[in-house]
């Protein structure tokens, strides 16, 4: 089974700035699924009623892509320093 | 000892060969053996890798080297995979959009067809990848799987 990411770690560098920070993303998931619970009657019910017009069946296949992609993050990196301005941006999805 | 090199030996003896000739050919039978000795490399196992790399780093035999940019990106196959997927959500229309586009560049790729199988090939035949580029920008740009 595939984990969604726990942590984005964000880094930015530049002559005025110095940024970094860990962000908690266990600790979004929790509520995202709560809120999924107390939504999916609704969810579920706009699905059934456009599902003959060809918009359930959109619906539902954005949903779980949605989740692949989400969960599909683990391990992302970017890093970029830009020459002579002395920038850098790094994003690391753990 | 191996046979070769009692053969030498035994040439040497009976006055054949000179010294020099001797030494040369012994050297070049334990050159040979050491190479026998060492494992082959194995290749990369294909479709074994676990993120597409795209590296960009400075090309230090370049004068412009000093304005070129850093990039370092890490992409999880599974993402691009989650991504090629996504064209099956892309409407009929926007297809057919697409198609005309890449016909009119002179691609000739049909979107529609893109089927689950053809993905998994597709990124199995990503592990043989290997792009490399020395711009004229001072920079030297990579792109791999590992």
């Amino acid at each position: 089974m595939k984990w969604p990411p726990m942590w984005i770690r964000l880094k930015i560098n530049n002559e005025r700035t110095r940024f970094g920070i860990w962000l908690p993303l266990f600790l979004l998931w929790p509520v995202v699924l709560v809120l999924l619970l107390a939504l999916s009657p609704l969810i579920l019910i706009a699905i059934l009623a456009f599902w003959p017009s060809g918009w359930g069946r959109l619906a539902w296949a954005v949903l779980r892509s949605l989740g692949s992609i989400i969960c599909a993050l683990r391990g992302l990196r970017v890093d970029v320093a830009s020459a002579g301005r002395n920038e850098t941006v790094y994003i690391s999805v753990v | 000892m191996s046979d070769s090199k009692k053969k030498i030996l035994e040439m040497l003896a009976k006055g054949k060969i000179s010294a020099d000739d001797a030494y040369r050919l012994l050297s070049a039978v334990d050159e040979s053996e050491r190479d026998d000795e060492t494992p082959p490399v194995e290749p990369a196992a294909k479709g074994k890798g676990k993120y597409l790399r795209v590296n960009v780093i400075p090309d230090p035999d370049s004068p412009n080297s000093e304005h070129a940019d850093r990039v370092n990106v890490r992409v999880p196959l599974s993402l691009v995979r989650a991504g090629i997927k996504l064209t099956s959500l892309i409407p009929t229309d926007a297809r057919d959009k697409i198609n005309d586009s890449l016909k009119e560049k002179g691609i000739n790729f049909d979107v529609n067809n893109v089927k689950n199988e053809d993905i998994e090939e597709l990124i199995g035949a990503l592990g043989d990848l290997e792009v490399d580029v020395v711009s004229g920008h001072g920079e030297k740009i990579k792109v791999f799987v590992e």
